[in-house]
C-alpha cells in the first residue's frame, strides 16, 4: 500500500489528537500543583516496537523521556505478561529518567479481534503518561535535598502493575497509601494518569480501526522518517564542527565543593553528539543523573535548534549520540542518589555554552544559568495542617544577536510553567512577601542587554523549613560576543542580622518574623555595550532596568536629572 | 401604548459591519453589509443603518456587538495608563506568572509583544492586607498623594489601574485609594479591581483592572459618539451592547465596564445558537462558525452555551464570563502548502488581501476556498449573488503546481486532500471541547453558520459521526440574527475558599444574596422590571489541593450534602471518577438575567414536498461519500419550502453561501425553512 501525502497528515493530526486529549485530562483532573500549573509531567503514545509516534510533552525535559522508562519498564516486566487492561508503574530512577517522585505509567494497547471479541487481542502500542508525585515517603517531606542513596529517597517501583486487566490491584494501592506523607493528592494523582491513559488507549484503539493497522504502520514510518530528515536537514544549515566548555555546578548538598561539568558537542555528518566526558564521578549528594534524564536534555537542544514547532516523534533524535560513562554524574547507576535534578538545568545551558562557540551569532547568551526555586514547609498557621508549597522563580534570559533577553522570565528549561500567586502562597503557607520587584542591572550589559531578574523578600509568620533549590549561585552564567556577565542568583537567609549568610541548596528552619531575600540572576549581554542604541539605554534607565550610574560606566551615557 | 415595531441588529467584524432589522409585527427579518471605518468606527455602524433604509424612529431596541476593545488592545491605542498596587509589589502586572505561550516552549530567543503599561508608570503604596483580609498595615494616603502627583502630572497617565494584595477579601483600601484618585484628578479615569471582580490571584485581577483602565477612555467616546449618531437620526429606543459571556448590557453600562464586550465578536451566533437549542428542543448543540481565517465552535449543553470565567487577550488573563469558544486556524483562506511531502493546512491565512487565489486579488497559494471551487462546491460566476466572479481557472492552476504535481496526484485528489487534513486538524480540537465536558460528540446537533460553515459542517458531521447538521437561514448573517434574541445579563462573584463541611451555611446565604442584591440592582438600572429580572446561583467547586473547578448551579436551598452529590455526580460524568476528599467552594457567583422578549421563528407554510420546484440544474463536483466525482442536484434555498426531503449529493445555493451535501446523507427543510441534514441511516 502507498498512502498519499494528505492521508499520511490525516493520521498524523489524529495521533497528536489523541495526546492533547490525554494532555487535557490529565491537567483537569490531577490533584497535584505540579501536574496542573507546574505541568511537570510528560505523555506521550508508542508503537508497539516501542518507538514514539506522538506526545504531549508538559515540562521541556520531559520531551521524549518517556522513551527510556518505557523501554525499560517493557523489559522488566516482559511483554509476554502484559495484557488488556494493565497499567504498569515505574519509578527506578535508572530506569525511569528521573527522580523517583516522577511516576511513569504506561499500559499496553490491544487492538481488539473482531472476529474473536472474547480474545486478547493485537498489542498495537503503548501510551504512556509520568508525572510528578508530591510524597512518596522519601526521608525529608517536601524534597530531598541531601540523600546519599537512593533508598532515602522514596519507595521504588521497577515495573509493578497498578491495575491488572482494567481492575485496580488493592493491595499496591493501599501499599502506596501507607508509604506516602500526602496520600489523598498521590493517589489523587494516580488516578488522573490512569484516565488521561485510558483516553490515549480508546482514541488509539479508534484511529487503529479508522484507518485499519497496516496504513497506520505506514503513516507513522512516513512521519518519522519525515521529522528525521527535518532535523538532518537543519543540522546540515548549521556551522559543523566540536566545541568543549566546562562549568561548575555549586555543590551536590552535602559538601559545599564546586561539581565539575564537561561536555563538547560535536556536529557533523549528519548527526548531533554530546559528549560529557571530563564531568564529575559519581556524587555522593543527590545531583547525579540517571542516563535517560542526560538523554532527555540533549533532546531539548536539538530539537531548539532544528524543529521548535514542530511535534516530535521517534524520528526527531535519530541523529543524536549522547556519551556519558556509566558511574559519572550524567549516567547514574544504582546506589547513587538522584532526586536533585537541578544539574539538568545547569547542563542544558552548558550544552549551549559549547555551541556558543561556534556559533555566537546564532544562540544567545546565557539565561541565568539556572531554575532559582524554593519550598516551605511547616503546620499551617491556620488550620495545624502540615502543608509542602512550592514555587520557581524568574530569571533574565540572556541577550540575543536580534534582541535584549527577556525579563524575569522563567527559566528556558521549563519556560511554560507559571509562578505561583503570592495571594495562593500566603494563603497556603506562613509566608508573606514583602518585595518582588525587578532588580535592577542584574542583566549582563550587551549590545543587546540580558534580561533583569528579580527579587523577592520573604517574611515568614509561622515556623516551619524552607528549601532553597537553586544550584548556580558561586558562579555567573555567560555572555557572548563581548557582552558582560549579569548577576548571578543570591540566597540570602536573615539579612541585616547575626545570622546573616548566603545559601545555595539548603534546608533551613525559620521562626516568625526571619526574612530571607531571594535574587535571580540576569541573563548575559549579547554584543559590545559600546554598540548598544544610546536611546535603548535612557529607556532602560527611565524604565528602572538600568541605573543612571550603569548607564554612566557600562555604557558610557551620561544621562542628566 | 405600542412600542415601536422594529429592532436593528448592528455587528462589525474586521472587514464587514453586518445590519439585521427585525420587524417584530412580521417576523420579516432584512440584512445589509456596509464596509467597516476603522478610524471613525462609529460611521461605518450608521452607513450600515442607513443602507438597510431603516427609519430609526420606528427601532424599539439598537443592539450592537463591537470589538473596538479588543482591538484597541491589539493596536496598542490606548492612552498612558498607570498601576497603583501594594508597595514592594509594582511589578506584578509586569511579571506576569513568568511563562511564555505554551506554543514557544522550545524557543528559546522568545520577545514578548509590547507591553500596556510602562514600567514608571507603575507605583507602590503601604497599606497591606493578609490572606484573611485582615489589615497588616493601613493605607498610606500621604504616600498616596505623592505617587498619585508623579503618575498623573508628571507622567501624563490618563487612566489608573488599582489593585491591591487579597483586596477581594476586604476592597476598603482600593475603595478608599479611588474615592481619593476621583477627588484629586477628576479627569482621570480610575478603575478598580474589586469593582470589577472580587476573585483571588493577584496577577489575573491586575491584568483584568489593567485591561479596562485602558480600553474604557476608548469605549466611552465610541459609544458616545454613536448615541449622539443615532439620536441625530431621531433613535429613542433602549440601546444594548453585546457581552462576551452571554447576553448584552445597555449601553450606559457598557461604558461602566468594556471589557465584558471584548470577546463578544462570536457572541451572536451562540446567543442565536442558544435560542435554536430552545425552539428547536435540541439541548445539546455545537456551533460553528466558519469565517475566512478560522473556525470558532462553542458547545451548548442542556440548552446553555458554555461559559468560562477565564479568557485570555493577548495572552493578557481577563477574569471575566465569555463563552468559551475554541477558535481552529482553519478557515476558507488558510492555505495549502507542501513540507517534504506531507500535505500542511495553515496556519499562515491569505486573509482578506491577497484572499485565495480564486479571488483574482494577487493571492498565488492555493487556500480551502480554492479547493472548493475545485472540487465544483462554488459556482464562480454566481459567488456572492453574482457579485464578485471567481477565476476557477488560476485556483486549479494554483493547485494543481503547488500541491497535486508534488505529490503526484489529480487536481481533484490534491483538492479533496486538502479538506481532508483541514479537517482531520478540526475534528481533533472539536472533539477536545467536548470531551473536556465529558460528551461524546456523536450527541450534539452541529449548528453551521458564518460564510463557509455549511459548506463544511456536514462533511465535518460524516467524520466525527454526529447525528444531525442544522443550516440555519442567511447562515452569514446569523451572528446579527442571534444578537436579537440576547437577554440583558451580569455576573458578580466572590472568591469563599472555604471548605463545603465547614461553611457556615448563613454566611454564604448572606452572601450570595448580597451578590444577589448586586445583580438585581445591576439590572434595575439597565431598566429590567423585577417580574422579568431572574437570578442564577452557582458554585465553583473543587476537591481541596486541585487547582481547576467545576460550576455547580444551586438552588435556594443550601444544602451542603445534596451540593456535594451534584459536585461528585459532576466530577464523574467530567472525568470518569470521584473522590471521597473534602470539597471546597472557591467561588460564590450569581448570574442576573433580565430576559427580552424574543422574536418569534416564523413558521412557514408546508409546501408539497417535492423539492423540483427549487432544482435549478446540477453540477459536477467532489462527492465524498463515495470519494468521486458526482452529480451534484442543485437547489436554490429562497424556493426550498418546508417538507421537502431530497438526498446528497446535493448543493443548496443561497447567493452569500452554498450547503454541501454528500451522498449518504439526508436534507429535510423544517417548518422554519432549516435545513437539517442527517445520516442517510438515521432518517
Amino acid at each position: 500500500m502507498t498512502l498519499d501525502g494528505a492521508t499520511i497528515e490525516v493520521v498524523r493530526s489524529y495521533l497528536l489528537a489523541a495526546a492533547e486529549e490525554m494532555r487535557t485530562t490529565l491537567i483537569r483532573t490531577a490533584f497535584n500543583p505540579v501536574i496542573y500549573e507546574v505541568l511537570d509531567f510528560g505523555i506521550s503514545l508508542y508503537d508497539e516496537k516501542l518507538e514514539l509516534i506522538a506526545e504531549a510533552p508538559g515540562l521541556t525535559f520531559f520531551l521524549g523521556a518517556n522513551d527510556f522508562s518505557l523501554q525499560k519498564g517493557v523489559e522488566y516486566v516482559g511483554a509476554e505478561n502484559l495484557f488488556p487492561g494493565d497499567i504498569v508503574m515505574l519509578n527506578y530512577p535508572y530506569w525511569n529518567a528521573a527522580h523517583a517522585y516522577d511516576a511513569t505509567l504506561f499500559a499496553p494497547v490491544f487492538l481488539p479481534d473482531e472476529a474473536h471479541p472474547d480474545a486478547d487481542g493485537t498489542l498495537v502500542g503503548y501510551v504512556c503518561v509520568r508525572a510528578h508525585w508530591m510524597d512518596l515517603g522519601a526521608k525529608d517531606p517536601g524534597y530531598v535535598l541531601d540523600s546519599t542513596d537512593v533508598h532515602q529517597e522514596g519507595m521504588l517501583f521497577p515495573g509493578t502493575k497498578v491495575f491488572s486487566r482494567g481492575k485496580a490491584v488493592h493491595d499496591i494501592h493501599e501499599l502506596i497509601r501507607f508509604n506516602s506523607r500526602m496520600p489523598d493528592v498521590v493517589l489523587g494523582d494516580l488516578h488522573a494518569q490512569v484516565s488521561a491513559i485510558r483516553t490515549g488507549e480508546r482514541r488509539l484503539i479508534e484511529i487503529m480501526q479508522k484507518f485499519g493497522k497496516p496504513a497506520v504502520d505506514e503513516a507513522v514510518t512516513v512521519i518519522k522518517a519525515h521529522s528525521e530528515q527535518s532535523t538532518i536537514d537543519a543540522l546540515a544549515a548549521l556551522p559543523q564542527g566540536s566545541w568543549t566548555a566546562v562549568d561548575w555546578m555549586d555543590d551536590d548538598g552535602i559538601s559545599d565543593d564546586p561539581i565539575r561539568m564537561q561536555v563538547t558537542v560535536t556536529i557533523a555528518d549528519g548527526t548531533f553528539t554530546v559528549d560529557f566526558a571530563g564531568s564529575s564521578p559519581a556524587t555522593k549528594g543527590p545531583v547525579n543523573m540517571p542516563l535517560g534524564a542526560t538523554i532527555a536534555l540533549c533532546k531539548v537542544v536539538l530539537k531548539n535548534l532544528t524543529s521548535p514547532e514542530q511535534p516530535s516523534n521517534a524520528g526527531t533524535t535519530v541523529p543524536l549520540r549522547v556519551l556519558a560513562e556509566p558511574g559519572t554524574l550524567f549516567h547514574a547507576v544504582y546506589p547513587a542518589p538522584t532526586f536533585t535534578l537541578w544539574t539538568g538545568i545547569v547542563a542544558l545551558e552548558l550544552v549551549y555554552k559549547a555551541l556558543a562557540q561556534g556559533m555566537p551569532d546564532r544562540l544567545a547568551a546565557s539565561s541565568g544559568g539556572d531554575v532559582p526555586g524554593f519550598m516551605m514547609v511547616g503546620d499551617h498557621p491556620d488550620t495545624g495542617e502540615f502543608f509542602a508549597i512550592s514555587n520557581n522563580d524568574p530569571v533574565g534570559w540572556g541577550g540575543t544577536p536580534e534582541h535584549d533577553g527577556l525579563d524575569a522570565t522563567i527559566h528556558l528549561s521549563e519556560s511554560t510553567v507559571r509562578s505561583t500567586p503570592l495571594e495562593v502562597l500566603e494563603a497556603r503557607s506562613g509566608m508573606i512577601f514583602e518585595r518582588l520587584e525587578i532588580r535592577t542591572d542584574s542583566g549582563g550589559a550587551g549590545r543587546h542587554r540580558g534580561g533583569a531578574g528579580l527579587q523577592r523578600d520573604i517574611r515568614f509568620v509561622s515556623p516551619g523549613e524552607f528549601l532553597s533549590v537553586i544550584k548556580k549561585t558561586k558562579t555567573a552564567p555567560w555572555a557572548l560576543e563581548g557582552g558582560l556577565e549579569p548577576k548571578p542568583n543570591q540566597v540570602v537567609v536573615f539579612p541585616g542580622t547575626e545570622r546573616e549568610a548566603r545559601v545555595s541548596t539548603k534546608r533551613v528552619p525559620v521562626q516568625p518574623g526571619d526574612l530571607i531575600r531571594l535574587l535571580t540572576a540576569g541573563g548575559g549581554g549579547h554584543g559590545d555595550p559600546a554598540d548598544r542604541d544610546p536611546a535603548l539605554v535612557r529607556r532602560d534607565v527611565s524604565e528602572g532596568y538600568v541605573s543612571r550610574e550603569a548607564a554612566a560606566s557600562v555604557y558610557g551615557v551620561e544621562i542628566d536629572e | 401604548m405600542s412600542p415601536a415595531p422594529l429592532r436593528l441588529a448592528v455587528d462589525i467584524g474586521g472587514t464587514f459591519v453586518d445590519a439585521m432589522e427585525l420587524d417584530t409585527r412580521t417576523g420579516v427579518v432584512r440584512f445589509r453589509k456596509a464596509s467597516t471605518t476603522p478610524a471613525r468606527p462609529w460611521e461605518g455602524v450608521l452607513a450600515a443603518v442607513e443602507a438597510l433604509g431603516t427609519d430609526l424612529g420606528e427601532v424599539e431596541l439598537f443592539i450592537h456587538g463591537t470589538t473596538l476593545g479588543l482591538n484597541a488592545v491589539l493596536e496598542r491605542r490606548g492612552g498612558a495608563t498607570g498601576i497603583i498596587t501594594n508597595y514592594g509589589l509594582r511589578d506584578i502586572f509586569l511579571l506576569g506568572r513568568g511563562n511564555v505561550p505554551d506554543d514557544r516552549m522550545y524557543d528559546f530567543q522568545y520577545e514578548r509583544p509590547e507591553s500596556l503599561v510602562k514600567r514608571r508608570h507603575t507605583a507602590g503604596v503601604r497599606g497591606r492586607l493578609n490572606h484573611r483580609g485582615e489589615e497588616l498595615e493601613p493605607l498610606d494616603e500621604v504616600g498616596l498623594r505623592e505617587v498619585a502627583r508623579q503618575l498623573v502630572e508628571d507622567e501624563g497617565v490618563i487612566s489608573l489601574a488599582v489593585c491591591y494584595l487579597h483586596s477581594y477579601l476586604d476592597p476598603s483600601h482600593e475603595q478608599r485609594t479611588a474615592e481619593l484618585l476621583r477627588e484629586w484628578y477628576p479627569q482621570v479615569t480610575v478603575s478598580v479591581s474589586t469593582d470589577i471582580v472580587r476573585e483571588h490571584r493577584e496577577y489575573e485581577r491586575t491584568s483584568t483592572t489593567v485591561l479596562e483602565a485602558y480600553i474604557r477612555p476608548i469605549f466611552e467616546r465610541y459609544v458616545d459618539e454613536l448615541e449622539k449618531g443615532l439620536a441625530a437620526k431621531g433613535f429613542d429606543g433602549r440601546f444594548l451592547i453585546m457581552r462576551s459571556g452571554g447576553g448584552s448590557m445597555t449601553s450606559a453600562t457598557a461604558k461602566q465596564s468594556p471589557t465584558h464586550t471584548v470577546l463578544s465578536g462570536p457572541a451572536g451566533g451562540i446567543v442565536g445558537g442558544g435560542y435554536l437549542a430552545d425552539v428547536l428542543e435540541r439541548p445539546n448543540v455545537l456551533t460553528f462558525d466558519i469565517g475566512g481565517t478560522s473556525l470558532d465552535a462553542c458547545v451548548i449543553e442542556d440548552g446553555t452555551a458554555v461559559v468560562t470565567h477565564e479568557a485570555e487577550l493577548e495572552h493578557f488573563p481577563l477574569l471575566m464570563p465569555s463563552y468559551d469558544i475554541r477558535t481552529i486556524g482553519a478557515g476558507g483562506g488558510s492555505i495549502a502548502w507542501i513540507d517534504r511531502g506531507l500535505l500542511k493546512v495553515g496556519p499562515e491565512s491569505a486573509s482578506a488581501v491577497p484572499g485565495p487565489v480564486c479571488y483574482g486579488r494577487g493571492g498565488t497559494r492555493p487556500t480551502v476556498t480554492d479547493a472548493s471551487v475545485c472540487l465544483g462546491y462554488v459556482d464562480p460566476e454566481s459567488f456572492l449573488a453574482g457579485s464578485m466572479p471567481l477565476q476557477a481557472e488560476a485556483a486549479v492552476e494554483a493547485v494543481r503546481a503547488t500541491i497535486a504535481e508534488p505529490l503526484g496526484l489529480s487536481v481533484e485528489a490534491a483538492a479533496a486532500g486538502i479538506f481532508d487534513v483541514m479537517l482531520a486538524k478540526t475534528v481533533g480540537a472539536v472533539r477536545q471541547i467536548t470531551v473536556e465536558r465529558g460528551h461524546d460528540p456523536r450527541v450534539f446537533s452541529l449548528l453551521a453558520f458564518g460564510g463557509a460553515g455549511p459548506l463544511v459542517a456536514p462533511l465535518l458531521a460524516r467524520e466525527m459521526g454526529v447525528r444531525e447538521v442544522i443550516v440555519p437561514f442567511a447562515p452569514s448573517g446569523f451572528s446579527a440574527w442571534g444578537m436579537l434574541s440576547a437577554d440583558i445579563v451580569n455576573d458578580f462573584a466572590r472568591t469563599r475558599m472555604e471548605v463545603l463541611d465547614e461553611v457556615d451555611l448563613d454566611d454564604l446565604r448572606r452572601e450570595l444574596d448580597e451578590i444577589g442584591g448586586e445583580a438585581l440592582g445591576s439590572l434595575r438600572e439597565q431598566g429590567v422590571a423585577d417580574d422579568v429580572a431572574h437570578l442564577e446561583n452557582q458554585l465553583e467547586l473543587r476537591y481541596l489541593g486541585q487547582e481547576h473547578t467545576l460550576t455547580v448551579p444551586i438552588g435556594e436551598d443550601l444544602d451542603p450534602e445534596a451540593i456535594r452529590r451534584s459536585f461528585n455526580e459532576l466530577h464523574e460524568a467530567r472525568y470518569g471518577h470521584s473522590m471521597e476528599s473534602r470539597v471546597q467552594i472557591l467561588t460564590a457567583r450569581v448570574r442576573g438575567i433580565g430576559r427580552t422578549v424574543r422574536p418569534g421563528l416564523p413558521v412557514l407554510p408546508e409546501g408539497d414536498g417535492d423539492p423540483a420546484r427549487a432544482l435549478t440544474g446540477r453540477r459536477t463536483a467532489f462527492d465524498f461519500g463515495t470519494r468521486s466525482a458526482a452529480e451534484f442536484a442543485v437547489y436554490d434555498r429562497s424556493r426550498l419550502s418546508p417538507g421537502d426531503r431530497f438526498d446528497g449529493p446535493a448543493l443548496v445555493d443561497e447567493g452569500t453561501s452554498t450547503t454541501v451535501v454528500h451522498s449518504g446523507q439526508h436534507v429535510e427543510v423544517d417548518e422554519h425553512g432549516y435545513l437539517l441534514i442527517t445520516l442517510e441511516e438515521a432518517a
